[in-house]
């Protein structure tokens, strides 16, 4: 239908609701992803929170398990003394040879001191002795204990060496035995597969604040050295007097020390003990905290997407049902407001599309229209032609005044139109085209039956605000105008202002040759028309009706009320010319 | 309508991601068709058929310190009769270009490589190669995390930190600083990320907190100045007017050296003694000052490739060192070593 193809702007404002559609799924989303943001935020206060707490218990257990490993190394060593000792070898080759032979492949070098400082070691270790004061260190056993890591000449890496106290000769003399090992082998020691290289492991001296790393996630720092205080300079500003006060207390050799502290926003948790093979020393663990939340983060992630993807998910389906419902809406809203066979408004929708134009104030004009025997179309050639005729009518109507105006099927064969007049010639212009329209429609496929009968209208047009100033005053001026055009002879219109201006229509075209006679129904709904026991009548020719400021009737019924054949319109003819006295 | 709204918004994301990837991609090209920033290899001395052929690689091409271990590699080649050939890179960072000079090198049929790395762990591969090839590789400057290599001359920079707090108490103890009085020590450091300069700075503690009477302390508000020498000036100017009672200053590596020597000459703070590393202009006028006191400590990188050349040639020779790594030390130059014998010969070749 074209009414479908083209938008009416009255009918637009009759079906409205759109925004409040739009507006309400932005806020629902607006709503959802503020549920989101606030999800996530507590679910990663909570994981940051369980981090802190689970990282600094990870980090008192790495450090009791380092400490472990030390002693460990170091008990090997006690317990390699006692087994010399108890061999209470005199010479001193002996014990150098009984000590290489202890060694499988289990330690970097092994050898001893006897009583009076000398070395028994391979010569480029014993350099090392010297070069890292390790007789100082060798003192210091009681029974054992154990250097600061040094790199080694002969290996080229970092080492430790530990040194245990043993007797020989007699048991009146004593020496110290020492093995070195790779720093590394902590490090493989400290190393855990579910935390990786996340871990840092670090040995601190209390009295220097030097830090050396034996295990982390920088492959470069493993081995080398530095020192606590510049570290310090990377933790965030705030965090530095709490990091400051937990370096005091490492440095008065308190014990067990935990702190955490945040270094470009990453939380660590950091954990100390003492080692209690070498005086001085602590083990310090670390671990960002970011390193446990990483899996629960993945998992957030997950959520995130799988969120992301219902949303998605819902927004298509809410769209596809929005677009869905809308189309039934539209559906049933066009059906509430429009006649289903024309297209065209019903009453109700008319009445409130006519209340809104006049609300423009423009000049308008109210024209109601009557198929003429509208009956006898319907008794002669069924109803079928019948509603064809009403929606060529209507698409008549529509071609001529629905640019500016607005029409309705009031009921049976009745239409009326509101539109938009800049003058009345533009609508008596209209009125001419509609009724060379409405002659020219052809019921049906049989010409014979279509060529003796000619289809036209009657219609009566009243003028907004001249005539009336509301709709209801304006319909009754508008009826009163038709029903005198039926008075006077159907096929024709005429304009209220005519009816009372004094200005009788002169005459209405008289027609001849009548050839069949029908009633149509006098009836008419409420009370804008009278009814008209109108005849059938042969009409005039509508090519008279020629005035631009015409108004007429284009034939005048017979009171015998019989069908008209249009051959019958061609041979008489009588001309009815009425100018409107206002020419408006 | 909906429908096509949502449509077009994933498609634009589509492509926006699209477009981020390609101008990724696009990027990662054009830094790959720039090619790393390499020296090739050119020979240092004569060449000679039949000579062996030893390769150099160095990490950093315009440097006088580089030059000083080029000079020695020349120099060792010329005594030895082996052609010595250099190559470098001009970022000091770049182990990608060193592995492709490593290429070269080995294309080219070297009997030997004399390598300063550049990365520790990421060369540490390209190293256990030419060792498994048979190919004496020697390091030098720089340690490397694997034991595959022949033998590694460089400056043991824990024992250098220590050996310049050494010198620092002792030119404390020549000023008349005494144990019952307390004083306190700045340090400033050029980077804090350097192993270097952390093993200088941990090492200079250790010996501090082992020898230094208990009231001679090290201030903890350590002054880092990033490389720059005017913020390093700056710093120092801040640092002395909040800590007043210093009485010496401690310079990590040349440049943190030169910005506290100037400072300390520009305020005419002759009561402050500096100890730092390496030979510049500024600290060299304040050793040579008899109005000052000054030490600093320099690297003997002649050395490291002198004897770069020649244990590649005894490993050539199938003469093992029974060590992997040699500390070549540091030397302590103030205004009473400054005629040295010894500081004379390394001063020679700085």
């Amino acid at each position: 239908m074209n009414l479908k193809k083209k938008k009416d702007q009255y009918e637009l404002n009759l079906i409205k609701g759109g925004r409040s559609f739009y507006l309400t799924l932005i806020i629902c989303l607006m709503v959802f992803l503020g549920a989101i943001a606030v999800l996530i935020s507590a679910f990663d206060r909570l994981i940051s929170r369980h981090d802190q707490q689970l990282s600094g218990e990870i980090c008192t257990i790495m450090s009791e398990k380092m400490n472990s490993s030390i002693e460990f190394m170091t008990e090997s060593a006690k317990s390699m003394a006692s087994v010399l000792s108890a061999q209470d070898l005199d010479s001193l080759d002996d014990i150098y040879m009984t000590l290489k032979s202890y060694n499988k492949g289990e330690y970097l070098s092994i050898g001893f001191i006897d009583d009076s400082g000398e070395i028994y070691a391979e010569d480029a270790e014993k350099k090392e002795f010297e070069k890292w004061n390790l007789l100082n260190t060798a003192a210091q056993a009681n029974p054992v204990s154990m250097s600061a890591p040094y790199r080694s000449s002969v290996y080229g890496q970092p080492v430790i060496t530990m040194f245990a106290d043993f007797a020989y000769g007699n048991y009146e003399r004593h020496g110290y035995m020492f093995i070195t090992y790779f720093l590394r082998d902590l490090q493989e020691v400290a190393v855990t597969q579910s935390l990786g290289n996340d871990v840092e492991i670090w040995l601190m001296n209390a009295g220097s604040a030097n830090i050396i790393q034996c295990a982390g996630s920088d492959a470069h720092a493993i081995g080398s050295w530095t020192n606590a205080y510049l570290s310090m300079q990377n933790i965030d500003k705030s965090d530095i007097p709490t990091y400051s006060e937990w370096l005091d207390s490492v440095r008065r050799l308190e014990d067990n020390i935990g702190i955490s502290y945040s270094i470009e926003g990453i939380y660590y948790s950091q954990y100390c003990s003492k080692i209690s093979s070498m005086p001085g020393w602590y083990v310090v663990v670390r671990i960002p905290s970011n390193t446990l939340s990483a899996t629960m983060n993945t998992f957030r992630n997950y959520v995130l997407v799988f969120l992301a993807v219902l949303l998605l998910v819902v927004i298509v389906l809410i769209a596809n049902m929005y677009r869905l419902s809308k189309r039934e809406s539209k559906m049933l809203t066009s059906l509430s407001i429009h006649d289903p066979l024309t297209g065209a408004l019903n009453r109700r929708a008319f009445d409130l599309a006519a209340e809104q134009l006049l609300m423009k104030g423009h000049d308008s004009a109210l024209i109601f229209f009557d198929i003429d025997y509208f009956k006898q179309v319907n008794d002669r050639f069924g109803h079928d032609a019948g509603d064809k005729l009403l929606v060529a009518f209507s698409d008549t109507l529509r071609n001529n005044f629905n640019k500016q105006g607005i029409i309705s099927r009031f009921g049976g064969d009745e239409f009326v139109v509101l539109t938009e007049m800049g003058d009345m010639e533009s609508v008596t212009d209209a009125l001419k085209r509609c009724v060379r329209e409405v002659h020219s429609i052809e019921l049906n496929d049989n010409s014979k039956n279509n060529a003796d009968f000619l289809i036209s209208f009657s219609a009566g047009a009243a003028r907004y605000p001249q005539d009336a100033d509301n709709l209801s005053a304006l319909k009754k001026c508008a009826d009163t105008a038709l029903y005198e055009t039926k008075e006077k002879g159907r096929n024709g219109y005429l304009w209220f202002t005519d009816v009372f201006a004094g200005s009788e229509p002169e005459e209405i075209t008289a027609v001849t040759d009548v050839l069949d006679v029908t009633d149509e129904p006098a009836e008419r709904d409420n009370n804008t028309h009278t009814g008209v026991n109108a005849a059938s009548y042969k009409p005039s020719s509508a090519a008279d009706v020629t005035g631009n400021t015409v108004s007429h009737t284009m034939g005048q019924a017979p009171q015998t009320g019989r069908v008209v054949k249009k051959v019958v319109r061609k041979k008489v003819i009588k001309k009815v010319v009425k100018k409107t006295p206002s020419g408006k | 309508m909906n429908m096509k709204k949502i449509r077009a918004f994933v498609l634009s994301i589509l492509l926006f991601a699209m477009t981020c990837l390609t101008a990724c991609s696009k990027e990662a090209e054009e830094a790959a068709a720039a090619g790393p920033d390499i020296a090739h290899f050119k020979p240092l001395n004569e060449i000679s058929e039949g000579n062996r052929n030893i390769y150099l690689i160095v990490r950093l091409m315009d440097s006088s310190y580089w030059q000083v271990i080029i000079n020695g590699a020349m120099d060792a080649g010329n005594a030895n009769g082996v052609n010595v050939y250099c190559g470098g890179t001009n970022i000091e960072t770049d182990w990608q270009g060193q592995r492709i000079l490593i290429e070269e090198a080995l294309a080219a049929g070297a009997d030997a490589i004399i390598l300063a790395p550049n990365d520790s762990v990421e060369l540490a591969s390209d190293i256990e190669k030419i060792h498994d090839m048979g190919i004496p590789v020697v390091l030098v400057d720089t340690a490397a995390n694997t034991s595959s290599f022949d033998i590694c001359y460089m400056t043991d920079n824990l024992l250098a930190g220590q050996k310049a707090a050494e010198e620092m108490l002792a030119q404390l103890h020549n000023a008349g600083h005494t144990e019952d009085t307390g004083l306190s020590v700045g340090i400033m450091v050029g980077q804090s990320t350097s192993q270097t300069i952390n093993e200088r700075l941990a090492g200079f503690f250790q010996y501090w907190s082992n020898n230094a009477p208990d009231n001679w302390i090290i201030s903890t508000d350590i002054m880092n100045c990033n490389g720059n020498i005017d913020l390093g000036g700056q710093l120092t100017t801040d640092f002395l007017k909040k800590h007043p009672d210093t009485a010496g200053l401690y310079g990590t590596n040349n440049g943190p050296t030169r910005a506290l020597c100037r400072t300390v000459n520009e305020q005419e703070r002759n009561d402050i003694i500096i100890v730092g590393f390496d030979f510049s202009d500024e600290i060299k006028s304040l050793i040579e000052s008899p109005d000052f006191r000054a030490s600093t400590m320099l690297q003997r990188q002649y050395d490291m490739s002198y004897r770069g050349i020649t244990t590649a040639i005894d490993l050539l020779d199938r003469r093992q060192p029974d060590i992997k790594f040699e500390d070549t030390g540091v030397i302590t130059v103030n205004n009473d070593t400054l005629t040295d014998p010894e500081v004379v010969e390394v001063l020679k070749h700085n």
